[in-house]
C-alpha cells in the first residue's frame, strides 16, 4: 500500500535526481524545467494548456500526455481527480509524477467505461419499461392523451361551417367511447386515410413514455402505478433487467466494457505497486545512507582507550 | 497470346500512369499505407526525438553520468512513445465518434432487409425487421461509443499491444534506472 503523505521537506531525493526541497510536485512550483515545460508544451498539440481554470497539478501532469477527453467529458471533474490523486500519492520526483499521469488517466478510463456501462443498462432497460407499458396500459390510463391527439386531427378536418370546439368535443366523446361519436369520428378519418387503431396506439405510446420519465424522476404516485402494472402481470422491474441483460447485444457490449475497465484497472495497479516499490527503494537507500552516517559518526566518537582503567 | 499492339499500348499506359508526379503528390502516396505508425521507433521521428532528450536530462537530474543519462534516456523514450499510442488510439476513438453515421455492420443490415424488400416478390418480414430497417442510422450518445468499441475491436487491440509494450519497456526502463541511480537492484517481480 502508498505510503502516508509525508512533509515534502522531509520527502528524500533519489540520487541522479534534483534536491527534495526542490522536488515540489503538487505545490505552485515546477522540478521540470522551464525548457522542457516549454519544449513539451509547444511540441506537443496535445499538452497545450488551457491557460485558465486549470490547476497546477493538471498543468505540470500534462507535460506527460494531454487530457484524454472524449466528447461530453468534464475537464474540470478530470482535473479534480488529478488534485485529489496527487494529494495522495505525493509524488517525490519525476518517475513518480509519470506514474502518477498514468493513474489518473487509466482511473479517469475505468470511470469512463463504468459509467458507460451502466448508462447502456439503464437505457435498455427504461426502453424495456416502455415497451411493457405500452404493452399493458388500460386505456383509462391513455384515453386523455387519445382524445388530445384527436382533437389535434379533427380540428384540421371537420367541415367549416361547425362550432369552434366541435372537434374537441367530438374527439372527448369519441374517447369516451359513445357510438356517434365513435361513427362520426372513423367516417372523418376514413376521408383523410386515417386509423383509428394507429391514433390510439400513439397515444399509448405517448402516455408509456411519459411515465417511463415520471419513473425515472421518482414521483411517488407513478412509481406505485408502475409497480401495481408489474405485479399484475406477473414480473418486476427485477424481471425486466433480466431481461435486458440476457439481449445478446447488450451483453456484447457489457462484456467489451467489463474487459476494458479491467485493463486499465490492472494497469492502473501496476503504476500503483511501482511506486510502493520506488518508495521501499527510497526507504533502503536511506537507511543505507543513516547506517554510513552512524558508522562515520562512530569513527569520529571513538575515543581512545584510557590507560590502565575504564574509559567510561 | 499478346499482340505486339496491345503490349506496346499497355508499356505507354503504364508509361502514363506511373503515379503522383509531383512532391506532394508523391509525399502524400507514400503516406497511403501509413494507418498510425506506431511501430515507428521514437527515435525515427525528430520532434519526438527532441522531446526524449528533454524529458531524459529531467529524468537524469544535473550533473549525471554518462551510464545514468542513457538510462533516464530509456525511460523517456518508452514514456514519449506511451503518450504517442495512448494519444493515436485517443485520436482514433473521438474521430470516430465525431462521424455523423457510424456502424458499418448495422447500415449492411439495413441495407439487406430493403434491398430484399424492393424484389419483385418481397417476402414477408417482421414488424421488428421492418421497423429497424426504417429507423434513423445515426447512432448517439452512449450507444454509439458502446457500438464503435465493438465494431472497432481489431484495430483497438492493436493499439492496446503497442500501450503493452511500451508500458513493459519503461517499466524495465525505470527499475534499471533505480538500480544504478540507487544501488538497489529490485529482484521482486509483481
Amino acid at each position: 500500500m502508498l505510503p502516508k503523505a509525508r512533509p515534502r521537506s522531509r520527502m528524500p531525493a533519489l540520487p541522479g535526481h534534483a534536491a527534495a526541497g526542490h522536488n515540489v510536485v503538487c505545490g505552485a512550483d515546477s522540478f521540470l524545467s522551464s525548457d522542457l515545460v516549454a519544449h513539451m508544451s509547444t511540441n506537443s498539440k496535445g499538452t497545450e494548456i488551457a491557460a485558465a481554470g486549470v490547476s497546477g497539478q493538471a498543468q505540470r501532469l500534462s507535460l506527460f500526455g494531454p487530457r484524454l477527453l472524449l466528447e461530453g467529458e468534464d475537464g474540470a471533474a478530470y482535473d479534480e481527480l488529478v488534485g485529489r490523486i496527487c494529494a495522495a500519492v505525493r509524488p517525490a520526483d519525476v518517475i513518480d509524477e509519470i506514474f502518477i499521469a498514468d493513474i489518473v488517466a487509466l482511473e479517469w478510463e475505468i470511470l469512463r467505461w463504468r459509467r458507460l456501462k451502466l448508462s447502456l443498462i439503464r437505457t435498455r432497460a427504461l426502453q424495456a419499461l416502455q415497451d411493457f407499458l405500452h404493452r399493458t396500459l388500460d386505456y383509462d390510463l391513455y384515453s386523455g392523451h387519445f382524445a388530445e391527439r384527436l382533437t389535434e386531427i379533427l380540428q384540421d378536418n371537420v367541415p367549416e361551417d361547425r362550432p369552434e370546439d366541435f372537434a374537441q368535443t367530438l374527439a372527448h366523446a369519441c374517447a369516451r367511447n359513445e357510438s356517434d361519436a365513435v361513427d362520426q369520428v372513423i367516417e372523418i378519418l376514413g376521408g383523410i386515410d386515417r386509423d383509428m387503431d394507429a391514433i390510439l396506439d400513439g397515444a399509448r405510446a405517448h402516455k408509456a413514455e411519459e411515465l417511463v420519465q415520471q419513473y425515472v424522476r421518482h414521483e411517488p404516485d407513478v412509481v406505485t402505478l408502475v409497480n401495481q402494472l408489474l405485479a399484475n402481470a406477473g414480473e418486476s422491474i427485477d424481471d425486466l433487467m433480466a431481461d435486458t441483460l440476457r439481449n445478446s447485444s447488450l451483453l456484447d457490449y457489457v462484456e467489451r466494457l467489463d474487459r476494458l475497465a479491467t485493463i486499465a484497472e490492472s494497469r492502473r495497479n501496476a503504476s500503483l505497486r511501482e511506486i510502493d516499490r520506488r518508495r521501499a527503494v527510497l526507504g533502503q537507500t536511506l537507511r543505507r545512507s543513516v547506517q554510513e552516517i552512524e558508522d562515520d559518526a562512530d569513527g569520529v566518537l571513538e575515543l581512545p582507550a584510557a590507560e590502565g582503567g575504564n574509559a567510561a | 497470346l499478346t499482340s505486339a499492339r496491345k503490349v506496346r499500348a499497355n508499356r505507354a499506359n503504364a508509361r502514363a500512369s506511373t503515379g503522383p508526379q509531383t512532391t506532394r503528390g508523391r509525399a502524400r502516396a507514400a503516406r497511403n499505407a501509413l494507418r498510425h505508425a506506431l511501430s515507428l521507433p521514437v527515435g525515427s521521428i525528430p520532434a519526438l526525438s527532441e522531446e526524449v532528450e528533454a524529458l531524459a536530462r529531467e529524468i537524469a537530474g544535473p550533473g549525471a553520468n554518462a551510464e545514468t543519462r542513457d538510462l533516464a534516456r530509456r525511460v523517456a523514450e518508452a514514456q514519449i512513445d506511451l503518450r504517442r499510442v495512448r494519444h493515436a488510439r485517443h485520436q482514433f476513438l473521438s474521430d470516430t465518434l465525431s462521424k455523423e453515421y457510424y456502424s458499418y455492420t448495422k447500415m449492411r443490415m439495413k441495407l439487406k432487409i430493403l434491398r430484399a424488400l424492393l424484389r419483385p416478390n418481397p417476402p414477408d418480414i417482421s414488424t421488428e425487421a421492418l421497423k429497424f430497417a426504417t429507423s434513423n442510422p445515426s447512432l448517439e450518445g452512449p450507444d454509439k461509443l458502446a457500438t464503435i468499441l465493438l465494431e472497432e475491436a481489431k484495430e483497438l487491440l492493436a493499439m492496446d499491444r503497442y500501450e503493452r509494450r511500451a508500458l513493459s519497456r519503461r517499466k524495465f526502463a525505470i527499475r534499471a534506472f533505480d538500480a544504478a541511480t540507487t544501488g538497489v537492484n529490485v529482484t521482486r517481480t509483481w
